[in-house]
């Protein structure tokens, strides 16, 4: 029993030997952006917001391909419609997000306020309930139609997330987000780390993990094995479930502040949604 | 790596103590690693689905009349909580050495 316990500490620790402690968000974000600068030298570092495509020649042709054609298309009509629907008091959702939503730019960011992170999806249904609508639900239908338009419509923009230093409360949501990044969950005993960074590249089964730098510039997504469009937050469900941890709630604190964290770990890339994944 | 990961997935999974008596009901058990993950899960964020499925497993098998193979089932369910403690208390002080530097 002694000799297996053994194992699992040396191997925990031993994944942590050309690592450390960082002293902040700028320095955290400087090295984690060279880490996947020096595994995927070939990468042009604006290339990283392609996902797994930035790495895999092959499957990048084949995206490529599906490109030409791209599945979130109905998506973005369709989002495009509900956007200038009018709401029962006369507003639409361009009044709160201006004519043609291109605000991707302005998410997931701090409110100050509220102390807490605001993600695009959660100021959607904000708008929504404040005009006296139905909110949507967070991981797939509706609310990836909306997002799907807002975000064709910012392509191109940086992502540019901030963490103010004059309210730790900021500090303390990105620092949260950041330790679920790298912390080892479910039965499985993975950390989004363990996938996106660590062995990232590699072939996981048949699908190859891709680099958590570029995570956050590109969604919603249509995804091949869902056949249908769906948010971050439902893939962070999704990755959860593969390691056999419980996920946590769509829009909760708890993913918000992870996709806080990994949304500025993206810094200086373009937001190039909505996107097409295997 | 990789064998690396499975083998501390696979030491996680084993770990765990044994941590019934012999005595009380299936019921009894059953309700007992129930209570043990329902704290852990008020204690940490901490949750694993295959705990969830064998409680769940363990409660059906119950009323099937299979009485050892609940049991059994629970004793399961109840390993996997502490493998799940275990997993907090290690991760709690370890996940700040994976950030790179």
């Amino acid at each position: 029993m002694k000799k297996v316990i053994s194992s699992a500490l040396v191997g925990t620790l031993s994944l942590g030997i050309a690592f450390g402690v960082s002293a902040g968000p700028v320095e955290d974000q400087a090295a984690f952006q060279k880490y996947y600068e020096n595994k995927f030298p070939d990468t042009p570092t604006a290339d990283f917001a392609n996902g797994v495509y930035s790495i895999l020649p092959t499957a990048r042709e084949q995206w490529e391909a599906i490109e030409e054609f791209p599945p979130y298309e109905i998506a973005i009509e369709a989002g495009e419609a509900f956007y200038n629907k009018t709401f029962a008091n006369g507003k639409s959702l361009a009044d709160c997000f201006g004519p043609d939503g291109a605000v991707r730019n302005q998410y997931p960011k701090w409110d100050s306020d509220r102390g807490m992170v605001v993600t695009m999806e959660l100021a959607i249904n904000e708008c929504l309930t404040a005009n006296g609508e139905k909110p949507l639900k967070y991981k797939k239908g509706k609310i990836t139609e909306v997002t799907a338009y807002m975000s064709f419509n910012s392509r191109g923009q940086e992502v540019d997330v901030k963490i103010p230093s004059d309210d730790p409360r900021a500090l303390a949501a990105y620092e949260n987000g950041k330790e679920h990044f790298y912390t080892k969950r479910g039965q499985l005993n993975f950390a989004c780390a363990d996938c996106h960074m660590l062995t990232a590249g590699n072939l996981y089964r048949a699908d190859t993990t891709s680099p958590g730098f570029g995570h956050g510039t590109h969604w919603p997504v249509y995804r091949s094995k869902w056949q249908s469009m769906g948010t971050l937050h439902r893939r962070f469900g999704g990755c959860h479930k593969n390691i056999r941890a419980n996920p946590y709630k769509a829009q909760g604190e708890e993913y918000r502040n992870l996709e806080y964290f990994v949304t500025y770990m993206s810094n200086g890339l373009t937001f190039n949604g909505p996107g097409a994944r295997k | 790596m990789r064998n690396g990961l499975k083998t501390i997935a696979l030491g996680l999974a084993l770990i765990a103590p044994v941590s019934f008596a012999g005595s009380g009901t299936t019921a009894e058990h059953i309700e007992a690693a129930t209570a043990a993950y329902k704290k852990l899960a008020k204690e940490s964020s901490y949750q694993w689905t295959t705990t969830v499925k064998a409680i769940k497993a363990a409660k059906k098998a119950l009323e099937a009349g299979d009485d050892k193979g609940a049991r059994k089932l629970a004793h399961q369910a109840m390993d996997l909580v502490e493998a799940t403690r275990l997993q907090a208390k290690i991760e709690s002080e370890t996940w700040r050495m994976r950030v790179p530097k």
